[in-house]
């Protein structure tokens, strides 16, 4: 077949005003990347789906490509596509990650962003874990504190009022623990912890109890305080449970929330998040909500946004603008109470929250309560090792568990250990 | 094309060899580009202190920092001595059940249609599903297996199958045995059929019982075989990631961390890309040897 030169040069010149034309129309067309592993989380899901519709209204032409990646898979991916230089430009992290991202310089230093909108982030729940090196390179979205839900017919049907403290907490754990089809195999357990998974998890289970006997991992000056009798105590107290299966074994988070919402496990320490899992369980109608048996509760800073750094100054505008509906005062009234969780505005309006979600008032007493005792799941001073530091921990309870150590002895190591990861 | 000014005549005798290139040409670039650059790039960042790792960051001073760290690092010598039971293990298990439901498979009965599809239905199962099955299996406490084991009476309470270490390592050498036999046994298949029957007529003619016709004409005849799938096997184990991730993430107490565990573990938890590059050159090495020793170690007969 012979091509003249003739129709080639004709043919080139008709693509060429073809691609000119469509060249505007795509040029109008932004998109901003946003990655989360909420997206499909109910309550909170609907919340960024609301956020992107607005900032869409108000942006036209600028489309917000929402994607979810599996938690996971979340650290390896974000990781991935900020070292391959094509970053989201919206950054959505957890809280205890975030540091590695800040530390080489992929968020983008808000504070000029922060001073022109005149964004008033003084008692924003949380916000001071976003300061890096002296400077904010993101915005809290959670700060949670943990509740207290329990099975009032299981509870009743042994004669156990609802716990106060870890006494009252254990000796019901023990006595609702049980087979009940007598097969042999416990099929009903007191309280329900993931044992299985990530260090991070496995880490907030277990300062359930170390932070009701006193330890804490770091003191505020950042220096490691595990080999403590309070750290030793709270140690002793998660081998009690964990060693005589109070809690069954080997399973994740997601696992042992649905068996509470079940009504397979008696009762349950967690964050806001687990009330929408209750709502669809088999047994919503027989759990109450209370305040956690212990003191303080667990609670902490959750998840942040921010900007990629190494993104052009117009989508920075463009992301600021995105960070700003959402950290606006509608929209953090308009958190409270798709994602019945407490919102770390402290402009935002809870009323419609406390009419949707029952027990409101104990989240935000709970989160409160947590703040004010400076807990965080972050220890201050291993932010940047937190990953290993929690594996470390991980492996040295387990341990205890595995080989019936004497928890003081674990102390020490995990002392040892943990200043080993600091001066890294 | 014939006649042009620019005409290449490849049917030429003297240029019949340049077709060859022009048509491999797309393949090695395809194959440089994404095995052997990463490759270089992995060695190369194994000389490094890097803690995540850029392309377009400047190179940093070379070091063997990394792998001097790795040889001194229990959990790197605990990591080869786990692979390489899980090789021995789960090798073995693998060639000793393939080869016999090859051999139960190339019988004539009725229903070996059906019989040859269940042998090699785990092989075709995704290995997340796997997986997933095998979790419920052996979940600790509404696992079937503890049901089975009490029902039987050979426990008389549950094993926590992923706290204990053994049991933790038993169900993911039982997981990789169940997923990777099949492949020895399609395998084996093949070369079952490809022995001569006449072979197996003039031993019964000398007077050969059935395990003599094995020991003596079916195993000699498949060793090439056995060799290669074995070395195949053996890999897949050094480089199988997501059975053990999803099942045990490598405990408790790195009862299960393997050298591909203990890479991306390095790499993607702690964010020491350096040391996680030291750790996948020296799983490389160690591979090519392993391979090497296996394939020359493997007589063409017995």
């Amino acid at each position: 077949m012979k091509i003249s030169t003739r129709s080639m040069l004709l043919g080139g010149l008709t693509a060429l005003a073809l691609t000119s034309a469509a060249l505007p129309a795509l040029a109008q067309q932004k998109t901003l990347k946003f990655v989360s592993w909420q997206k499909d989380e109910r309550g909170v899901g609907d919340w960024w789906a609301s956020v992107i519709k607005e900032f869409e209204t108000k942006n036209p032409g600028v489309k917000v490509e929402w994607t979810k990646v599996e938690r996971g898979a979340y650290a390896d991916t974000m990781t991935t596509l900020f070292a391959g230089g094509k970053p989201p430009e919206i950054v959505h992290l957890a809280s205890f990650e975030f540091q590695k991202f800040a530390d080489q310089g992929w968020l983008e230093d808000l504070s000029p962003y922060i001073r022109t909108a005149g964004l008033n982030l003084d008692g924003w729940a949380g916000q001071d874990a976003c300061q890096w090196k002296g400077k904010p390179v993101c915005i809290m979205m959670l700060y949670f504190g943990n509740i207290f839900a329990y099975n009032e017919e299981m509870l009743k049907k042994e004669g156990i009022a609802p716990p106060k403290t870890w006494a009252d907490y254990v000796a019901a754990a023990r006595k609702l623990t049980k087979d009940t089809n007598g097969d042999g195999i416990p099929d009903q357990f007191g309280t329900g912890h993931e044992t299985k998974g990530g260090g991070g998890q496995y880490l907030s289970e277990l300062m359930n109890y170390t932070l009701d006997a006193g330890g804490r991992w770091t003191d505020s000056n950042g220096k490691v305080t595990i080999n403590t009798p309070q750290m030793v105590e709270g140690l002793s107290r998660w081998k009690d449970v964990v060693k005589n299966s109070l809690t069954p074994r080997d399973l994740s988070a997601g696992e042992t929330r649905q068996m509470f919402a079940d009504g397979r496990i008696a009762m349950k320490l967690d964050g806001p998040w687990l009330y929408p899992i209750i709502r669809r369980g088999k047994a919503k109608d027989q759990i109450k909500i209370a305040v956690p048996p212990f003191n303080p509760p667990l609670g902490g800073s959750s998840n942040i946004l921010g900007m990629a750094s190494e993104i052009p100054a117009e989508s920075k505008k463009l992301v600021w603008d995105f960070i700003a509906i959402a950290t606006s005062d509608k929209f953090q009234t308009d958190y409270a109470t798709l994602a019945a969780s407490t919102p770390p505005s402290p402009r935002a309006k809870t009323d419609g929250a406390k009419a949707a979600t029952p027990h409101f008032d104990l989240l935000v007493q709970t989160a409160q309560a947590a703040s004010k005792a400076g807990v965080d799941r972050i220890p201050k001073g291993l932010e940047i090792q937190y990953n290993e530091f929690a594996k470390m921990i991980m492996e040295e309870s387990q341990r205890m568990i595995i080989q019936d150590l004497d928890p003081k002895v674990v102390a020490a190591t995990m002392q040892a250990r943990a200043e080993a990861i600091q001066k890294q | 094309m014939a006649g042009g000014r620019f005409s290449l005549d490849l049917a030429r005798p003297s240029r019949q060899h340049w077709l060859g290139y022009v048509l491999l040409t797309p393949a090695v670039l395809l194959i440089a580009a994404i095995i052997v650059y990463p490759l270089f790039v992995s060695i190369d960042l194994s000389f490094q202190n890097v803690g995540i790792a850029r392309l377009d960051q400047p190179r940093r001073p070379f070091t063997l920092a990394n792998y001097e760290r790795l040889f001194s690092s229990p959990d790197f010598w605990n990591a080869c001595w786990v692979t390489l039971k899980l090789i021995l293990v789960v090798t073995s298990a693998c060639c000793v059940l393939g080869l016999a439901t090859a051999l139960l498979v190339n019988n004539r009965f009725r229903g070996r249609s059906v019989a040859r599809l269940l042998v090699a239905m785990p092989w075709a199962v995704p290995e997340v599903i796997a997986v997933v099955i095998f979790a419920w299996i052996f979940d600790s406490s509404f696992g079937l297996m503890n049901w089975v084991f009490l029902s039987l009476g050979f426990i008389d309470r549950t094993i926590n199958w992923f706290s204990d270490p053994d049991a933790a390592f038993a169900v993911v050498a039982t997981t990789m045995i169940w997923k990777g036999y099949p492949f020895v046994s399609i395998m084996s298949l093949a070369g079952l059929q490809s022995i001569p029957e006449d072979y197996y007529s003039a031993a019964r003619v000398d007077g050969a019982n059935a395990l003599q016709r094995l020991r003596f004409i079916t195993l000699p005849s498949l060793m090439p075989v056995i060799g290669v799938t074995t070395v195949l096997v053996m890999l897949w184990i050094f480089r199988d990631f997501s059975i053990i991730y999803v099942l045990t993430g490598g405990g408790p107490l790195k009862a299960t961390q393997t050298l591909s565990i203990m890479t991306y573990e390095q790499a993607f938890s702690f964010f020491r890309m350096g040391y996680a590059s030291a750790v996948g050159v020296v799983t490389l090495v160690i591979c090519v040897v392993a391979a090497k020793l296996t394939m020359r170690r493997a007589p063409d007969t017995l």
